[in-house]
């Protein structure tokens, strides 16, 4: 999970996400759309492949690229789960501290 | 070098009207934690800690569906402004995390802030650190050469 939230951490890397889930796209055609070389897009490309976000599918001469959401979910799953344990445990806090009846969500 | 810390991570926050001291020793004492950290349906917690930097904890929380166990050792104990502690689970997986629990003072209340980040694998801070011990290697041998021509 840390090469999916590696991955992600670069602006350029969601940027070829997000075109990807537009659509499948070659290589090239990726290039294309980017101010950076084939060459940097390639690099950004391998190493979502490595985090298993984009699969390559080698067709000929044309290498396709398509997005596999799955491990982005599980990224967002953790994270999604993290922020509702610690809310939830310091709402426990509060109420365990300051005797109150305890609320799920802090209301501002 | 802060490529591995641009990883994302969870921050949570909330003010709760009692003094930083008292919220900070309920993060340290047994009784206490089985208390109070019980998140979802968790209906009773098994704590043991050793409260010492580098002291180790184990929370098993114990849910309808079967029971979690959290492990971890802490990193920093500063009362009553900050523990730091690794947090290893099941759902974690992998490499671990890092939990900061910061106390700060507001009037007679204390904001609590948990920032709660995953640890880079070790692949990630070898990739990391060959990156700058490369660099590194590649300045200290431009500045033998240009000495080597003076």
């Amino acid at each position: 999970m840390d090469r999916v939230l590696g991955a992600i951490a670069d602006p350029t890397r969601r940027a070829i996400l997000a075109r990807l889930a537009e659509s499948d796209a070659r290589v090239t055609e990726l290039a294309s759309a980017f101010p950076i070389s084939l060459n940097s897009v390639s690099k950004h490309v391998r190493k979502l492949e490595a985090a298993g976000l984009v699969r390559r599918d080698i067709r000929g001469r044309d290498h396709v690229l398509s997005l596999d959401a799955a491990p982005l979910s599980e990224a967002a799953a953790w994270i999604s789960h993290y922020q509702r344990f610690w809310a939830d445990s310091l709402a426990a806090l509060d109420a365990f501290a300051t005797g109150r009846k305890p609320t799920q969500r802090k209301r501002k | 070098m802060n490529a591995v810390a641009q990883v994302p991570m969870v921050t949570v926050r909330r003010e709760i009207a009692a003094p930083a001291a008292e919220l900070f020793d309920a993060w340290l004492d047994p009784a206490k934690l089985t208390h109070w950290m019980r998140p979802f349906d968790t209906i009773r917690s098994d704590v043991k800690l050793d409260p010492r930097v580098g002291g180790e904890f184990e929370i098993v929380m114990h849910t309808p569906n079967g029971s979690v166990p959290h492990t971890g050792a802490y990193q920093e104990i500063s009362r009553p402004r900050r523990i730091v502690f690794t947090w290893n689970s099941p759902y974690a997986g992998d490499h671990g995390s890092l939990v900061t629990v910061d106390f700060n003072a507001k009037g007679r209340a204390t904001e609590i802030v948990i920032t709660h980040e995953r640890l880079p694998s070790e692949e990630m801070v070898k990739a990391h650190s060959g990156g700058w011990s490369g660099i590194l290697d590649r300045i200290g041998e431009a500045y033998a050469d240009t000495r080597a021509t003076a």
